[in-house]
């Protein structure tokens, strides 16, 4: 069974399906991935390359050969997989401007909603209800920079 | 005789001394703030003592906070580190006032380099070459614009009372010199509230060279060679080397000496950099003093690759009381070092970075040193220096050393936030920093091809590891099963052991 996911990175999407190690980026020639001891090695299209990746909530980071990405990832179930109750889910994953706020104290909202936008190096990052609930406060404005452990919103159950 | 040792510093350096000070078996305390309580510097220390709340300003930069804390502790003496309280004079005041030892040269001392026109003015007493100028006859907008022509343009005002760019203005040959005089004087009024203006020669496409020395408390003087700090960003130093490179030995020669006399005419006492900016080529080339830094430096760890002395020892033994017993003669430079700074940063918007550095792993390897001040898993906040770790190789030549550092900053593994590690590989691979044509200005110039996107191919590379981890990350139960029984497997040491019989 393939997946299929949309990443983005810098302002550029593409999207990807991925079926066991193959990976077939915007309907071009695949690319064979393997992983051992947490790196990871990129052959196919006349090239190798080794990088490694981790990934906090929508975010999967990367890098190879130093130079460091952050690729937003959707799909359905990365979506489910972000939305556990985790409260970090309530802060940025890298320092961002805040977009636009969707929601204000009294609101209800349901599991996965999109609660903020942020923008960090062109690309959207969406901060999204990690179950649902009523919105007790609101603690970030549009245009505000936001670092990682700042609390932007408060749920209540 | 020193015997607990309050490193009031945190990061990569306060690990750094307190390395040393295990070698030599001296205690050491460590100082944090509230977000550092866990930080590594803690850990490795002996003891630690709080020092108050994440702000700077009330902890770090807190003296009386500072001075508590070694009280608490027992501490007979405090190593500042860099940045933060090192270059305080009314520290290091404090610091004796309470009968505890400051790791570095007297009060009075630093107050006396901490003054630039104090600085230059005892320095050039003492015959080192300071930058061309002089001060007008009288602050007269007619007695300025005559002072400008004498030194010559293109010139830089500068206020008298300033520091931080404030108050300067460049004058070239087709500029309006009293309209410069105006505007740099009334910005001084502003800054300072004193407009009184001096004029400079400006020195352009300078190399910044820089001379280690270190000095007793019995009048020994010492040098420990140069270093070359000219790859740098808004006076921010990003790549060092040591030795300079095409640097003619008698004008090498003439830059320590200039060092030593410096040193001496201010009564220096402890480690000390003395900074010149270096004009011209060959033997004819010209420098300048530019200031006397009274403290350990970031980049120290090059001229310990190329000395072979340890500079937080050498540090101990001064302030200890003991004499220096170096032979001059004898300190040569051994290969070449390069040091780069790797920093949480946006290279290209120059923003420091914050977040979580959910993967974090340094290079290893023959002659590579990495000084840090982080761990994995920690996060890395907005409040202090964006300095993640310093990446020091050492080579038997320049070529080979730029070939290490590349290597090694390649493997540099750091995920979680945005760091300058692609940026530091670019500039490795110009032209200019490989034959040593760059200045000062030279990082400032080229940013947009320092910064450019990564090649396609890269970024190609980049997304299908995303897209397989993401899709590994998210893929059904059964599968994540499968993927786990397989791995177990192959760590399961009976499966490992093939075929066996009791």
């Amino acid at each position: 069974v393939a997946t299929r996911l949309h990443v983005s990175f810098g302002g550029q999407n593409s999207t990807a399906r991925v079926q066991g190690n193959e990976v077939v980026l915007d309907e071009a020639a695949p690319l064979v991935v393997t992983e051992q001891d947490g790196r990871c090695r990129v052959d196919g299209a006349g090239l190798t390359a080794d990088g490694v990746a981790a990934a906090t909530g929508d975010v999967v980071w990367v890098t190879v050969a130093g130079e460091v990405f952050a690729f937003t990832v959707a799909d359905h179930a990365t979506r489910q997989r972000t939305s556990s109750r985790d409260q970090d889910a309530l802060t940025p994953p890298m320092s961002a401007t805040v977009v636009r706020v969707n929601v204000a104290p009294g609101d209800t909202v349901r599991d996965g909603d999109v609660l903020i936008a942020l923008e960090a190096m062109k690309m959207e990052l969406p901060i999204r209800a990690p179950r649902d609930g009523v919105v007790r406060a609101v603690h970030c404005r549009p245009g505000e920079l936001v670092q990682p452990g700042d609390v932007l919103i408060e749920l209540d159950d | 005789m020193i015997r607990r040792v309050l490193i009031a510093n945190r990061g990569e350096i306060a690990r750094r001394v307190i390395r040393t000070c295990k070698r030599l078996g001296i205690a050491t305390v460590a100082v944090y703030s509230d977000v550092d309580a866990g930080a590594p510097h803690v850990r490795e220390a002996d003891a630690a003592e709080p020092i108050g709340p994440a702000p700077a300003t009330e902890s770090y930069l807190d003296i009386e906070n500072v001075i508590d804390a070694a009280r608490r502790s027992g501490a007979d003496a405090v190593h500042p580190g860099y940045g933060f309280l090192s270059e305080n004079a009314a520290f290091a005041d404090a610091c004796e006032a309470a009968g505890l030892i400051f790791i570095g040269p007297p009060g009075g001392v630093i107050r006396r380099l901490g003054s630039k026109s104090g600085a230059r003015a005892a320095v050039a007493a003492a015959g080192v070459p300071v930058v061309p100028g002089e001060t007008p006859k009288t602050q007269e907008p007619d007695d300025v614009a005559a002072a400008v022509a004498r030194v010559g343009v293109p010139a830089v005002l500068k206020a008298s009372a300033g520091g931080g760019g404030k108050g300067m203005r460049i004058v070239r040959a087709d500029a309006n010199v009293h309209e410069a005089i105006t505007a740099a004087r009334s910005e001084a009024e502003r800054a300072f509230g004193n407009g009184a203006l001096y004029v400079e020669r400006l020195i352009e496409r300078a190399r910044h060279i820089e001379v280690q020395v270190i000095a007793d408390w019995h009048g020994n003087y010492f040098h420990l060679l140069e270093r070359d700090c000219t790859l740098q960003r808004r006076h921010q130093k990003v790549i060092e080397e040591a030795p300079a490179p095409r640097l003619d030995a008698r004008v090498r020669a003439r830059l320590h000496e200039a060092a030593l006399a410096a040193a001496r005419a201010v009564g220096y006492v402890n480690a000390g950099t003395v900074e010149f900016l270096l004009e011209g080529d060959g033997p004819r080339a010209a420098f300048y003093f530019l200031e006397m830094n009274t403290r350990l430096q970031v980049e120290h760890p090059i001229t310990e690759a190329i000395t072979g002395l340890d500079l937080v020892h050498l540090q101990l033994h001064v302030a200890a009381g003991e004499r220096l017993t170096i032979d001059q003669k004898n300190v040569r430079a051994e290969g070449h070092a390069i040091e780069a700074r790797v920093y949480a940063e946006d290279s290209r918007r120059l923003l420091p970075q914050s977040g979580r550095l959910i993967h974090y792993r340094e290079p290893e390897g023959s002659g590579i040193r990495v000084d840090s001040g982080v761990v994995n898993g920690q996060t890395i906040t907005v409040h202090y220096d964006p300095l993640l770790a310093k990446v020091i190789v050492h080579a038997d030549s320049r070529d080979r050393a730029i070939a290490m550092m590349d290597d090694a900053l390649a493997r540099f593994e750091i995920l979680g936030l945005l760091h300058n590690i692609a940026f530091l590989r670019r500039l490795l691979a110009r032209d200019e920093m490989r034959d040593v044509r760059a200045h000062t200005r030279f990082i400032e110039e080229t940013i947009a091809e320092l910064t450019t996107a990564p090649p396609a191919a890269t970024v190609r590379v980049a997304a299908a590891i995303a897209a397989f981890t993401a899709a590994r990350a998210a893929a059904p139960v059964t599968e994540t099963m499968g993927a786990t029984d397989v791995e177990s497997t192959a760590l399961d040491p009976w499966a490992l052991l093939g075929r066996w019989e009791l």
